[in-house]
């Protein structure tokens, strides 16, 4: 009985170990948001009459009349009709005479309103923050006697008439109903119930169950079993009212908390992948176990972790090429890297379940996280399969274009072509491949230049933004500021924004290392340029039409920069893979050389062979040139 | 205009942004800047840099399958360019040219944030593959001089043995 929406509800109730029947009734009305748990009370079967009774009046006052009163109102109303009904109907019939019921009634206003209404002995609980706090005072006469003075609570434990009610719906045809209205917070937790939960069960193992983080259906339930333990000596109902959790601040919370969960279950995950056989494949021969365990499940794990936390995906690809290349240089045996990808996702699942089962959406995250892992290694494997293939491909051009070129060469000497074009005036145009065309624009040199013509009006907003988004900064925030600035610069020069950026990511760039440690804190600072920039314009005094023109010119020049300086970091990252490319050229070198000394030695053996071992015939003792 | 409103505004540029008259309606270059932008605009503004894991995969993906950082950059500046025309003319109200403005300028900063980090995971491959050839050099050094040795030798013995 789960209510779908913002509110989650569930009801329960049980006839006890004792009694015969139950004489507690739950109203769950959902239309109006009408919750209540009534106990009957009264011999001969009256107790169910009179709780069925006041149920219905209730339930059908609060229908027929929920658009004419207030909340408020409307259910203090609705339980003195219900009172009146049980008291007339006991009145009527001589075998119900002292029938009656408690009442513990909530009408949801909205999702962080309710009223509480309660007449007898059945009570409300609120869980907040993990605490349990009654809601109601027991219309009992020896509460009554404590809320007086004149008896403690001690006392009031040990009194024999401490079931007694004062106040109940049919002894009066219009009882005094104790009313509360409650501003619910996220993650608020309600339980109305009877006297047979709290009579048999501990207030600390309500809490301790309301607590638990379980759908409102387990734990109604759950509170009923409960009771059933500590004795079921009474008839017990319990209804749970959940208001839904606070939504996480941003993605990144979660992303952060799952980061967490993920690095807190690694050993784990280096266990299940070892038992998984990891260090008996082929791709990590020669490495011992823990050596194999950390350079690639390790790596896999800080990689996922890594990503999770600082919300990129780099770190992953990252893992995925050096796998990918680790398999290239081992033979390249699909049989092998598709066994360790499946030992790697299986580790990975098996951790992901276990904190699934104590977090669903850390779990949903975590699956996510790992499954994207899991495509990314097969991309990297495809990526480089298709590295290899063009570059095959490429080795194929060139030759063609050689022949091609030879045969060219010869056909332009028979027709003296060279004649032609001087008279043409055109040269002979080289194939332009895809690679040999400048694709950063603003570092090409015959760039067009593009004048920010904007307005003097426009000019001046820009400025007045900057300078508001520079009063917002902190003073520690020096690299930002420095941005603005040149934002600034690039969005009104007059000689052309590529060449202004170009200059200013330079100067932004300075002498940064070429690392994570280097790149990203100026990435992160263009960002929260971007968003501080974005936040001003709406401040400036100034039409709708001069802010467009001021986002539009700003965010040209974000780009602008942002792309220039992406532009230095591939330039600052260019000498690496050139001298990769001569390491790599020295190493074939050497592999030849050590090839044909091989090839020699080879020759040089059997040659030697032939002349130490005189059981050979004499030809094959060495040729005409010995 | 509600954020899935404006994502299906923006949706119907796709043409003339990404020019499919030209390049071809299948993954015309700079889609995965166009689509992040429509899932930028549909979530409504978050700003953490770079959550766009999408965006993420298929700018890593181009590079891993041979087109290079500066392809990809060029494309992003380009459907940036033409984006700002383009919603110059089709938007009317400046809030909504500016919410489309913004939600482009996050989504070209994330491209260059995520082809910056790519070019330095590069960067450091390639210093790690550096050092393995270096060691590769040392080793295959070794056999070298050990071959040679072994030549000399027998090239010294059928001397010997000829004499």
């Amino acid at each position: 009985m789960t209510q779908q929406g913002p509110i989650r509800i569930a009801g329960d109730s049980h006839l006890g170990k004792v009694r015969t029947t139950n004489e507690d009734t739950l109203i769950i009305e959902r239309r109006v948001g009408l919750y209540a748990v009534l106990d009957g009370m009264g011999g001969a079967n009256a107790g169910d009459v009179a709780s069925q009774l006041a149920l219905e009046t209730i339930r059908d006052f609060v229908l027929d009349r929920r658009t004419t009163l207030a909340p408020r109102a409307l259910l203090e109303a609705a339980i003195v009709a219900g009172s009146t009904a049980v008291f007339t109907a006991a009145q009527q019939h001589r075998e119900r005479h002292g029938m009656g019921t408690t009442v513990v009634a909530c009408l949801v206003v909205d999702p962080t309103h309710v009223v509480v209404a309660h007449v007898g002995d059945s009570r409300a609980y609120l869980l907040r923050g993990g605490r349990l706090q009654t809601l109601t005072r027991d219309h009992t006469i020896v509460e009554e006697l404590v809320g007086r003075g004149l008896l403690t609570a001690e006392e009031a434990e040990r009194h024999p008439y401490k079931n007694v009610l004062s106040r109940n719906l049919g002894a009066r045809a219009e009882p005094r109903v104790d009313l509360l209205e409650l501003e619910l917070r996220p993650g608020d937790r309600l339980l109305l119930c009877s006297d047979g939960l709290y009579g048999y069960a501990s207030a600390e193992a309500i809490q301790y169950l309301l607590g638990s983080g379980d759908a409102p259906e387990h734990v109604a339930r759950d509170l009923i079993d409960l009771a059933l333990r500590g004795g079921g000596g009474d008839n017990v109902s319990t209804i749970v009212i959940e208001t839904p959790a606070a939504a996480p601040s941003s993605t990144q919370v979660v992303r952060t908390r799952g980061a967490l969960a993920w690095w807190q279950s690694r050993q784990r995950f280096l266990q299940v992948a070892n038992d998984g056989g990891l260090t008996r494949n082929p791709i990590v021969r020669g490495l011992l176990p823990h050596e194999a365990i950390e350079l690639v499940a390790l790596s896999l794990c800080q990689a996922i972790y890594h990503d999770l936390e600082k919300s990129t995906g780099v770190n992953v690809w990252t893992f995925a090429q050096n796998l990918a290349a680790g398999w290239f240089e081992r033979g390249g045996d699909w049989k092998a890297v598709r066994g360790l990808i499946d030992i790697l996702g299986a580790s990975a699942r098996s951790v992901v379940d276990d904190i699934r089962a104590g977090d669903a959406q850390l779990g949903f995250l975590l699956d996510v996280a790992v499954s994207r892992a899991l495509i990314v290694v097969e991309l990297a494997l495809g990526g480089l399969l298709a590295e290899r293939l063009r570059q095959v491909d490429g080795d194929l051009i060139e030759l063609h274009t050689t022949a091609v070129d030879t045969a060219e060469h010869e056909t332009i000497e028979m027709y003296e072509l060279h004649e032609v074009h001087e008279l043409t005036g055109e040269g002979p145009r080289p194939s332009e491949r895809f690679i040999d065309r400048p694709t950063i624009p603003f570092l090409r040199p015959d760039r067009p230049i593009t004048s920010s013509g904007e307005s003097a009006e426009v000019l001046n907003a820009i400025g007045k933004t900057i300078t508001i988004a520079r009063g917002r900064l902190s003073p520690r925030a020096e690299l930002v500021a420095q941005i603005l600035v040149a934002l600034e610069t690039v969005a009104t020069d007059n000689g052309g924004n590529f060449a202004a950026a170009v200059l200013a990511a330079r100067e932004l760039y300075g002498v940064r290392s070429v690392d994570n440690a280097g790149v990203t804190p100026l990435y992160d600072a263009l960002d929260k340029a971007r968003i501080l920039v974005a936040s001003s314009v709406h401040q400036i005094r100034a039409p709708q039409a001069i802010r467009v023109r001021v986002l539009r010119a700003l965010s040209t020049a974000h780009q602008r920069l942002v792309g220039a300086t992406t532009g230095l970091v591939l330039e600052a990252v260019g000498p690496f893979s050139e001298r990769l490319r001569e390491v790599q050229a020295v190493t074939n070198e050497l592999h030849d050389a050590v090839a044909k000394a091989e090839r020699l030695r080879a020759d040089l053996e059997r040659r030697f062979a032939t002349i130490v071992d005189p059981s050979l015939p004499w030809g094959a003792r060495g040729t005409t040139e010995w | 205009m509600s954020d899935s409103a404006m994502a299906e505004a923006v949706r119907v540029l796709r043409d003339e942004v990404l020019e499919t008259a030209e390049h071809g309606d299948r993954d015309p270059p700079g889609t995965e800047v166009f689509d992040a932008l429509l899932r930028a605009l549909t979530i409504g503004g978050e700003s953490v840099p770079g959550l766009d894991l999408a965006l993420h995969d298929a700018v890593a993906r181009r590079l891993a399958w041979g087109d290079s950082e500066e392809a990809v950059l060029a494309d992003a500046e380009l459907v940036f360019d033409r984006l700002l025309i383009a919603v110059d003319r089709a938007f009317r109200d400046p809030a909504d040219r500016m919410v489309v403005i913004e939600a482009a300028t996050q989504v070209a900063v994330t491209v260059s944030r995520v082809v910056a980090l790519a070019a330095v995971a590069r960067a450091g491959r390639d210093r790690a593959a550096r050092m393995r050839e270096e060691m590769s050099h040392r080793q295959l050094k070794d056999v070298l001089e050990k071959q040679k040795a072994a030549i000399k030798h027998l090239e010294h013995e059928l001397k010997q043995d000829f004499r």
